[in-house]
C-alpha cells in the first residue's frame, strides 16, 4: 500500500462519512452546525486561491459573499429569476468586480495591499448600506433583504428541513477542493507560487505575475460569491452588515492562516478546528462570556504566527504521516513530491 | 547576426549615470563576457537589458527587436533568459519544482514540463537533487539551481551575473565547464563576472566597464594587457583565482 | 455663510484629534514597517483607562495624562517586546513582515473582545466633567471647548514627538533605524530596543488622544474600530511615517466630515472618505507628505 493509495482510500473513507451522516445525525441543530462549518471551509478554501496561492492579504472577501448574495437575492425576488441562475450572475458579477479591485491593489505590497481590501469591502458595504433603490432595483439599505419561504422545490433553490442544504453545501466544499487541487497542479499554481514567493525570478522565468494573481482573484471572487447565493436562501435574510462585515472577512482569513494558507488541507483543517470552538463558545457562553471565541481566536492566531507560522496543517501533516507509519508501516519520511508543498 | 545589440545606453539613478553612453554587440553563438570593478554599473546595465530597469537613454535590441521597455516575462517568452547576482530560488519547493516553472515557458501541460524539466536537470547532472529542497542547498547547489532554471525557458541568450560568486575553485572549473557545454547548446551567453580565471577561459571577448563606461573591449588576451583596464584595477580587491 | 466657518472651524479641531489618534500609528509604520491593526484597540484602552483614572479619582480629565500617559507607554513597549517581537525575529530577513499585522489584528480581536467581557457593551461618558458640552462664543459661532483643548494637545504632542525624533539620541536612532534596520544595527543601535520604545511612543499618543475624547466622546468596547479605520486612512493622506502628515491628514478627514454632511447624507460622507483613501492609495501611496518608498 504506498502512501498515495492509502491518502486516497482515507479521502473516500471521509467523503462517504459525509455523504452518510444526516442518515444518523437526525438533529437539526448539529446540521445546522455542520452546515455552517461547511460554508466556512468552503469560503476559506475559495479565499485560500488568492490569500495562499497568491501570497497576498486580502481581507474584504466578504465584499464578494454580499454580491453573490444580493445578486441572486434581487434576481429571484423582483424578477422571478431561479437563485441557481441569480447564483451564476451573482459570481460573474463578483468576478469583474475583484479584478477591477486587483488591478491597481496587486501593485502594492503586503500592508497597503490589505488596507485596500479592507477599503474596499467596507466601502462597498458603506454604499449597499446607503443605497435604497438602484435604478429599478430594490436594495433596501441597511434593513436588507428578506427571502419568503415560499415555493418549495429545487429551482427556487428553498427546501424543508437541513438536509438538501448540507448536501448542497458539502458538494459545494468538494468541488472547490477538487478545483483547488487541480489548480495547484496547474501551470496556473506553479506561477502563483513561483510569483508569491519570489516575484522577482518568477517574472524573469516568464511568469506574468500580475496576471496570475488577477486569474487567481477572478476565480476566487467567482466561488466565493456562490456561497453569497447559498447563505442567502439558507438563512432566508440578507443585510449589509451579514454579509459585508469586516469580521466576515477577518474570520474567513484567520480561519486560513491558522490552518495554513496556500495548502489545500490547511483551510479546511482551520475550520475543522475554530468553527467548533466559536459555535460552542457562543452556545454555551453566550450570555455571560460574550465574544468569548473571538478572544480564543486571537490568542490561538497570535501563538500560531508565532510558533508554526505556516499554519497548523504543518503539524498536523506530520502527525497523520507517522500515525500511518505506525498502523501500516513505512518508511518515516513523507516522500517530497514536486506537486505543492 | 548579433543576437544582441546595445546603443549609447545611458541609466540614471536621481544625480547618479550608473551607465554611460554603453554600446556593444554579441553575435548569436558567441561567449561575451563584462568586467569591471565593483560598482562599476554591470549589473545595471543588465537589469536595463532584462527589463528590470527602463533605460534613462539608448537603445537595445534583441534578435533585431527594440526591446527597451519590455518587461521581464515578455523578454523570457522571447528567449533572453538571466540568473540573478544573489540567487532567488523558491525555497520552499523542490529543486524539480523550481526548474518546471521555467518549462511552463514553453509548454501548458504539468507533465510536458516536468519532463522537460527532468531533461535539464539531467543536463546538468543534478537530476539526483530533484527532490531536494531549494531552500536546504548548498550555495553552489543553489547557483546550478539558477542556471537550470534559467536554462528551462529554452532561451536563445543567457544572461549570467556573477553566477561563480562564492564558489571553491574546484566548484568554478565545474561551472565553466557546464557554461561551456552550454555553447554547444547553441546558446549565446552574456557573462558577467569577477573571477578572472572563469572569466579568460569562458569568454570569446571581453567589454571591460569602469565608471559606466566602457574602456576596452577585445579577446582576453588584449584585454589582459591593455593600459586602461590595469589602471583602471591596479589597487582594486579583484578575485584572481 | 457662517454656519460653514462655524462647521470649518470645528472639524479642523475635530481633524486635529483625529490626527492625535493617528500619530502612533504613522510612527509605528515609518519605524517598524508595520501596520499596527490593533492601533485602535490601544486607543480605545486608553479611552477606559483615562475613564477609570478620572472617575476613580475625581480629577480634571487632562490631570489624568500624568497616569494615562505612562501607563500606556508602558503597554505598548510590553506589547511589543512579548507579542510581536518573536515574530519579528523569525521573519528577519522579510522586508516588510505580512505575519506582524496579521499578529496585530490577532491583539485587535483580543483587546476588543476582553474589554467586552469585563466592561460590558455599555456606553459610558463622563457626565459632569468641567469640559462637558462647553462652547465658546466667537461673534455668531460655537466652538466646541473640548476640542479646542483637543486641538491645542495634539500640536504640543506633536511638536514634542518631533523634536523627540530630531534633538534627542533614542530620535536618532529610531529614525536611523527607520531608514535602514540593518546598517543601523550594524551602528551598535538596539533594533528591538528601538522598536519597543518606538511602540511605546506611539501606544503613549493614543493614550493622549484617548485623554482628549474623553471629555465629549462615548466611550464603548468597539469604539476603537472607528478611529482604526479612520487612522489608516489619515496615515495614509498624510504619508506613513510623517508627523506632520498624520495632523494634517487628520485636519482634512475632520473637514470633509464636518462640512460635507451639509450636502449629503453622513454615510455617504464615509463613502466619500473611503473613495478618497483609495484614491490615494493609487495614486500618490506616498501621501502627501511621506517619504517616498520604493514600492
Amino acid at each position: 500500500m504506498t502512501r498515495q493509495n492509502i491518502n486516497r482510500f482515507a479521502l473516500i473513507l471521509v467523503g462517504v462519512v459525509a455523504f452518510g451522516l444526516p442518515l444518523v445525525l437526525r438533529s437539526p441543530t448539529y446540521l445546522h452546525i455542520l452546515i455552517l462549518l461547511y460554508l466556512y471551509a468552503y469560503l476559506t478554501s475559495s479565499w485560500n486561491l488568492v490569500g495562499g496561492f497568491a501570497g497576498v492579504l486580502p481581507l474584504g472577501h466578504s465584499a464578494f459573499i454580499g454580491i453573490g448574495a444580493y445578486a441572486s437575492t434581487i434576481l429571484s425576488l423582483q424578477y422571478g429569476i431561479s437563485p441557481w441562475l441569480g447564483m451564476i450572475v451573482g459570481g460573474i458579477l463578483a468576478s469583474i468586480t475583484g479584478v477591477l479591485i486587483g488591478l491597481p491593489t496587486f501593485k502594492m505590497r503586503g500592508a497597503y495591499f490589505a488596507l485596500a481590501t479592507i477599503a474596499f469591502g467596507e466601502g462597498i458595504r458603506v454604499m449597499v448600506e446607503n443605497v435604497d433603490n438602484l435604478g429599478p432595483l430594490k436594495i433596501n439599505g441597511p434593513r436588507g433583504l428578506q427571502i419568503p419561504p415560499t415555493n418549495i422545490g429545487f429551482v427556487n433553490y428553498m427546501f424543508n428541513g437541513k438536509e438538501p442544504y448540507y448536501y448542497i453545501i458539502l458538494v459545494m466544499l468538494l468541488g472547490i477542493l477538487a478545483i483547488t487541487y487541480f489548480i495547484s497542479r496547474s501551470k496556473l499554481g506553479y506561477y502563483l507560487n513561483a510569483g508569491g514567493e519570489e516575484p522577482e525570478a518568477a517574472m524573469a522565468l516568464g511568469v506574468n505575475v500580475a496576471r496570475a494573481k488577477l486569474i487567481a482573484m477572478a476565480i476566487s471572487s467567482f466561488f466565493t460569491a456562490l456561497a453569497g447565493t447559498f447563505y442567502a436562501q439558507f438563512t432566508l435574510y440578507i443585510h449589509p452588515k451579514s454579509v459585508i462585515s469586516l469580521d466576515f472577512s477577518f474570520e474567513i482569513a484567520f480561519i486560513a492562516l491558522i490552518g495554513g494558507r496556500g495548502s489545500i488541507a490547511g483551510p479546511v483543517l482551520g475550520a475543522l478546528l475554530l468553527r467548533p470552538v466559536s459555535d460552542f463558545s457562543r452556545i454555551y457562553f453566550g450570555a455571560t462570556l460574550p465574544g468569548l471565541h473571538l478572544i480564543i481566536f486571537g490568542i490561538v492566531l497570535i501563538l500560531v504566527m508565532i510558533y508554526q507560522p505556516r499554519g497548523l496543517q504543518e503539524p498536523l501533516t506530520r502527525v497523520y504521516n507517522r500515525l500511518l507509519d505506525k498502523i501500516f508501516g513505512g518508511t518515516g519520511k513523507k516522500e517530497i513530491t514536486h506537486e505543492y508543498s | 547576426m548579433n543576437i544582441l545589440e546595445i546603443k549609447n545606453l545611458v541609466k540614471d539613478f536621481g544625480g547618479l549615470r550608473a551607465v554611460d553612453t554603453l554600446s556593444l554587440s554579441i553575435e548569436e553563438g558567441e561567449i561575451l563576457g563584462l568586467i569591471g570593478p565593483n560598482g562599476a554599473g554591470k549589473s545595471t546595465a543588465f537589469n536595463c537589458i532584462a527589463g528590470v530597469y527602463p533605460p534613462t537613454g539608448g537603445k537595445i535590441y534583441f534578435a533585431g527587436e527594440k526591446i527597451n521597455r519590455s518587461k521581464p516575462w515578455n523578454l523570457c517568452k522571447k528567449g533572453l533568459a538571466r540568473t540573478f547576482q544573489i540567487v532567488k530560488p523558491f525555497s520552499s519547493k523542490s529543486v524539480l519544482y523550481n526548474v518546471m516553472v521555467g518549462s511552463f515557458v514553453t509548454t501548458d501541460k504539468t507533465s510536458v514540463a516536468k519532463e522537460k524539466a527532468l531533461n535539464v536537470l539531467r543536463l546538468l547532472q543534478f537530476e539526483d537533487k530533484k527532490d531536494e529542497r531549494a531552500g536546504n542547498l548548498t550555495i553552489a547547489e543553489r547557483k546550478r539551481l539558477e542556471i537550470a532554471r534559467a536554462l528551462a525557458t529554452e532561451p536563445k541568450l543567457l544572461l549570467f551575473d556573477e553566477v561563480m560568486a562564492g564558489l571553491r575553485p574546484a566548484e568554478v572549473d565545474e561551472m565553466v565547464q557546464i557554461i561551456q557545454n552550454l555553447r554547444h547548446q547553441g546558446i549565446t551567453i552574456f557573462v558577467i563576472e569577477h573571477i578572472m580565471r572563469a572569466i579568460m577561459a569562458l569568454s570569446d571577448r571581453i567589454v571591460v566597464i569602469h565608471f559606466g563606461k566602457k574602456i576596452a573591449e577585445g579577446s582576453p588576451q588584449e584585454v589582459a594587457s591593455d593600459e586602461n583596464v590595469i589602471k583602471a584595477y591596479l589597487g582594486d580587491e579583484y578575485v584572481v583565482s | 455663510m457662517i454656519y460653514i466657518l462655524e462647521d470649518a472651524i470645528n472639524g479642523v479641531l475635530m481633524g486635529s484629534i483625529y490626527g492625535l489618534t493617528a500619530l502612533g500609528l504613522t510612527l509605528i509604520f515609518g519605524v517598524l514597517k508595520v501596520i499596527n491593526f490593533a492601533h485602535g484597540s490601544l486607543l480605545m484602552v486608553g479611552m477606559y483607562a483615562a475613564y477609570w483614572a478620572i472617575i476613580l479619582t475625581g480629577v480634571h480629565p487632562y490631570v489624568a495624562l500624568v497616569i494615562v500617559a505612562p501607563v500606556m507607554y508602558l503597554f505598548g513597549y510590553y506589547l511589543q517586546d512579548i507579542v510581536i517581537k518573536p515574530i519579528f525575529k523569525a521573519e528577519k530577513d522579510v522586508r516588510e513582515p505580512i505575519t506582524v499585522i496579521i499578529v496585530t489584528t490577532g491583539v485587535w480581536y483580543i483587546l476588543d473582545n476582553l474589554t467586552l467581557l469585563i466592561f460590558g457593551p455599555t456606553y459610558r461618558n463622563i457626565q459632569d466633567n468641567p469640559l462637558k458640552g462647553k462652547m465658546l462664543e466667537i461673534g455668531k459661532m460655537f466652538i466646541s471647548v473640548p476640542k479646542l483643548w483637543g486641538f491645542v494637545t495634539a500640536v504640543i504632542t506633536a511638536a514634542a514627538v518631533y523634536w523627540f525624533l530630531q534633538k534627542t539620541r533614542m530620535g536618532r536612532a529610531i529614525r536611523a533605524t527607520s531608514l535602514d534596520r540593518e546598517a543601523a544595527s550594524l551602528m551598535g543601535i538596539n533594533q528591538f530596543k528601538v522598536y519597543n520604545v518606538a511602540f511605546g511612543i506611539g501606544t503613549a499618543t493614543a493614550g493622549i488622544a484617548a485623554v482628549t475624547l474623553v471629555p465629549f466622546y462615548n466611550i464603548f468596547p468597539s469604539v476603537g474600530v472607528l478611529f482604526d479605520i479612520k487612522g489608516f486612512i489619515i496615515v495614509v493622506l498624510g504619508g506613513l511615517g510623517s508627523i506632520g502628515g498624520a495632523i494634517l491628514g487628520g485636519i482634512i478627514i475632520g473637514l470633509i466630515e464636518s462640512i460635507a454632511p451639509q450636502f449629503m447624507t453622513a454615510t455617504w460622507t464615509e463613502a466619500i472618505v473611503y473613495g478618497l483613501f483609495l484614491v490615494v492609495l493609487f495614486v500618490k501611496p506616498s501621501g502627501l507628505f511621506g517619504v517616498k518608498y520604493d514600492w
